[in-house]
């Protein structure tokens, strides 16, 4: 049975995985479209993998409380090419997140669209053009 | 003669005694592998329509549009500063990567390819959350699609650098991780028990052209169906300074109806390219898999 299992699975990713938004894996799977969230928060870190890079950020509460989010966002290498660095976002920019909470509940989001506060785009450009927004 | 042509000439029989293919390349380009169904009767555009065309593409496929439902949206996955698509068609100006058949189209599969890709399908949708081996190869960061072999234009890291050696030629692809190392001392393939993610390729020169055959594909491996028996040949052939002429053709008896050939120039590019290392941080395959533990909770079988 198992040498069965392992002949049917083949071959099947190069079949099914030209995702609509081509990212390297289905985002529809890992987060769910029933839970929109809309974060405003400052970035603690900003985590440069592949394939996907992952934002932190902290966002306060109401209540004066601080809940640490996980925003995912797609490869740095384009980021690297286009000139940014892991610096371009330093720690403490304030940012605004539009996304979809992980489907685990957990306090991750994809980072559907990203802006500033007053709605400028992150990564614009190329940092050789002096475009990065925020880069001291 | 301008310099750089005199250069290109110089320079191309002096690698080893052969053609130079070394640099990096890309392959970002907006046309598409097959004909779209709005310009099945027509094979070349003209400038102006080329540009319109990618423009158009481009315009698409910007992930800064939003998608019409939630469904939409969050399969579109993340801003547009991520993606580095290409914003022209290729320099030929052919509407498909696909030059045969002449439609552009990839051929029929056979019946028997056709179950088999149908069966597959139907136990992927069945497994898809009960662990890794159910997610596709691409999320599990071991093959991408467009990373090949063949290597076709994706939605980012386009790029490929050429390693030249007297005995064996190295393809680095950024997508992922793969490093492709092609023999060139006319040794047969491997025995045909064995068999590689990518295939065994071998290499020889054919004038000016690197030609690239490969065999022994893993049953894990599948190019728009194909199956086990596939038998890619790939010719690498510089026609200027900046170009050079990728070409594949597609052979596999027991799948596709018959072979199919396409051609990508790809344009010199300015390096470096940078390492993917796919499996250094794929948080969603746990994520995935813990967003089903979780509605399994909540909704017991």
């Amino acid at each position: 049975m198992r040498t069965k299992l392992a002949i049917v699975i083949a071959g099947v990713g190069l079949l099914l995985s030209a995702a609509p938004g081509w990212a390297h894996h289905a985002f529809a799977a890992e987060f769910d479209s029933s839970k929109p969230v809309k974060l405003r928060g400052v970035v603690t870190k900003m985590e440069w993998i592949n394939p996907h890079a992952w934002i932190h950020i902290d966002v306060k509460n109401e209540d004066g409380t601080v809940t640490s989010w996980m925003i995912e966002g797609g490869s740095p290498n384009t980021l690297l090419r286009n000139g940014f660095t892991k610096y371009s976002l330093p720690v403490g920019t304030e940012i605004v997140v539009d996304g979809y909470q992980a489907k685990d509940s957990t306090n991750k989001a994809n980072g559907r669209h990203i802006t500033f506060p007053d709605g400028r785009k992150l990564f614009v450009g190329s940092a050789g053009q002096g475009a990065a927004p925020d880069s001291k | 003669m301008n310099h750089r042509l005199l250069l290109f000439l110089l320079a191309t029989p002096l690698l080893f005694g052969q053609a130079n293919l070394e640099g990096i390349w890309s392959n970002a380009i907006v046309t598409p592998l097959e004909r779209p169904a709005d310009l099945a009767d027509k094979q070349t555009l003209t400038a102006e329509e080329a540009a319109a065309f990618a423009k158009q593409a481009v315009d698409r496929r910007n992930a800064d549009h939003r998608g019409a439902s939630n469904e939409a949206d969050v399969a579109l996955a993340y801003n547009n500063f991520w993606f580095d698509r290409g914003t022209k068609t290729v320099s030929t100006r052919r509407t498909s990567l696909i030059v045969d058949p002449a439609d552009g189209h990839i051929p029929a599969l056979t019946p028997q390819a056709e179950n088999l890709v149908a069966e597959k399908r139907a136990w992927m949708e069945e497994h898809a959350t009960d662990g890794p081996e159910g997610r596709n190869l691409q999320e599990r960061c071991l093959l991408w699609v467009t990373a090949g072999p063949p290597m076709l234009p994706g939605p980012y890291n386009n790029n490929f650098q050429i390693v030249q050696t007297h005995d064996v030629v190295v393809i680095v692809n950024e997508m992922i991780h793969d490093v492709r190392m092609i023999p060139l001392d006319g040794g047969p393939h491997l025995p045909d028990n064995i068999r590689l993610w990518r295939g065994d390729p071998r290499g020889h020169w054919e004038g000016k052209t690197l030609v690239v055959d490969t065999t022994n594909f893993s049953d894990q491996y599948s190019l728009r169906g194909s199956d086990r028996n596939l038998h890619l040949t790939e010719r690498f052939t510089p026609v200027s300074p900046d170009t050079l002429l990728y070409e594949f053709t597609v052979d596999d008896p027991t799948a596709f109806t018959k072979p199919w050939t396409a051609q990508i120039p790809v344009s010199r590019t300015k390096g470096p390219i940078f390492e993917y290392a796919c499996h250094e941080g794929n948080y969603a395959m746990t994520d995935i898999l813990a967003g089903a533990r979780a509605a399994e909770k909540k909704n017991p079988r």
